[in-house]
């Protein structure tokens, strides 16, 4: 029997690649949807209360909101990262870490971005023995300790106020004079007893011994911390995207125009790795230019 | 039937996922919450050698994080 070919694979599952699915399978499309994390990074925020119609939900509940409503519509889920994807022609294939061939028409790349990493020697050795990227995850194991965040942005501030209620001192490591998050933010940072700013600094080195015991800073100063959480920004999830060859922009975000097609004919993206909605990287607006994504693949394939 | 515990805390994702996973395929499991319970913090570090949740032990098999295929394997399912 010759394989089934899909008329969409939708490849990621956060807001964009959840609603992108939802839409087109409300189209009737055949539609695979591959991602190993339905619900996607956004399961790593703390709190949201900017999606309209729900006053305030955590993260880890909206992501389930949004598998329960990709569910109820009864996809092909293939719950494994895609690894590997060629252009044939009209048709693309994706093999997927379980080794899986799955074929289609249309292809919407919602992979999103990946926390950026600091690239400093021990932090791929102290990783999860210390180094996180996730404070909602791992800081409630820090209780009484002290830790560290790096970064001076909104994610930064968040998680070290989050840590702030665990450990016994949260040091927040800031590459310029001063923090770009929201000043809300920075005030409540201001008034928690137990935060200490450092500006003007980075690190150079982290060290210990089995576990993470401190870091060395560019001042040549020591830090004594049994923890750090890394808050410098995303980076793009393009692989799949340069395998195909598409158009990056110098961020290394996928082009694309006002339907979410890329430079590939049949390929489109949505979300954080894409560059739609003025690059506005936020649940709402990756929702709607999965939406926007599923409407383009539809007008496609039935013109 | 295996011996599960789950270690884990209210907040983290892959926590969900991961016992979200041992429902769907009927797996009892012992669910420890190492945010209230400071005690079974310090057990899953040291059992694990490592601070990241979930901690997932199967029969004295520590499994660091959601794996699912090493689960697959440990549970035979």
């Amino acid at each position: 029997m010759a394989q089934e070919i899909f008329d969409v694979a939708i490849i990621g599952a956060g807001p964009a690649g959840v609603t992108a699915g939802i839409y087109a399978l409300r189209y009737n499309l055949k539609t695979i949807v591959i991602s190993p994390n339905i619900g996607g990074w956004i399961s790593k925020t703390p709190v949201i209360e900017n999606w309209p119609g729900v006053l305030k939900i955590s993260g880890v509940e909206l992501a389930q909101r949004f598998q329960e409503h990709l569910r109820s519509l009864q996809p092909e889920l293939v719950e494994e990262k895609a690894l590997e994807i060629k252009n044939e022609g009209n048709i693309f294939t994706i093999k997927t870490e379980g080794s899986s061939e799955f074929k289609a028409r249309a292809i919407i790349l919602a992979t999103g971005s990946e926390k950026r990493k600091l690239n400093v020697p021990g932090e791929q050795e102290f990783l999860g023995r210390g180094v996180s990227y996730c404070a909602t995850c791992d800081g409630p194991l820090f209780r009484g300790k002290r830790v560290a965040v790096v970064g001076g942005g909104d994610s930064a501030a968040v998680s070290a106020l989050m840590l702030s209620e665990y450990a016994e001192k949260v040091y927040i490591i800031v590459r310029e004079s001063e923090m770009i998050a929201k000043p809300a933010r920075v005030d409540q940072i201001t008034a928690k007893a137990n935060i200490e700013v450092i500006y003007n600094t980075t690190i150079k080195e982290m060290f210990g011994d089995k576990m993470l015991q401190g870091v060395r800073l560019s001042d040549g100063k020591e830090l004594e911390v049994e923890g750090v959480f890394v808050e410098i920004g995303m980076i793009p999830n393009n692989k799949l995207a340069k395998q195909l060859g598409l158009e990056l922009d110098t961020r290394g975000l996928i082009v694309v125009r006002e339907d979410q097609s890329t430079s590939i004919e049949g390929v489109f993206a949505a979300g954080d790795v894409s560059t739609g909605s003025n690059r506005f990287a936020q649940i709402i607006s990756a929702a709607a230019e999965g939406a926007i994504a599923a409407n383009s693949v539809y007008k496609s394939l039935k013109s | 039937m295996p011996k599960v515990k789950v270690y884990s805390t209210s907040t983290c994702p892959y926590c969900h996922m991961a016992k979200e996973f041992l429902r769907q395929n009927n797996v009892e499991f012992e669910d420890i919450n190492v945010e209230e319970d400071r005690g079974a913090a310090e057990e899953m570090v040291r059992k694990s050698g490592q601070y990241g949740v979930p901690v997932i032990e199967v029969d004295g098999e520590i499994v660091v994080g959601f794996d699912r295929e090493r689960l697959k394997q440990l549970l035979k399912i």
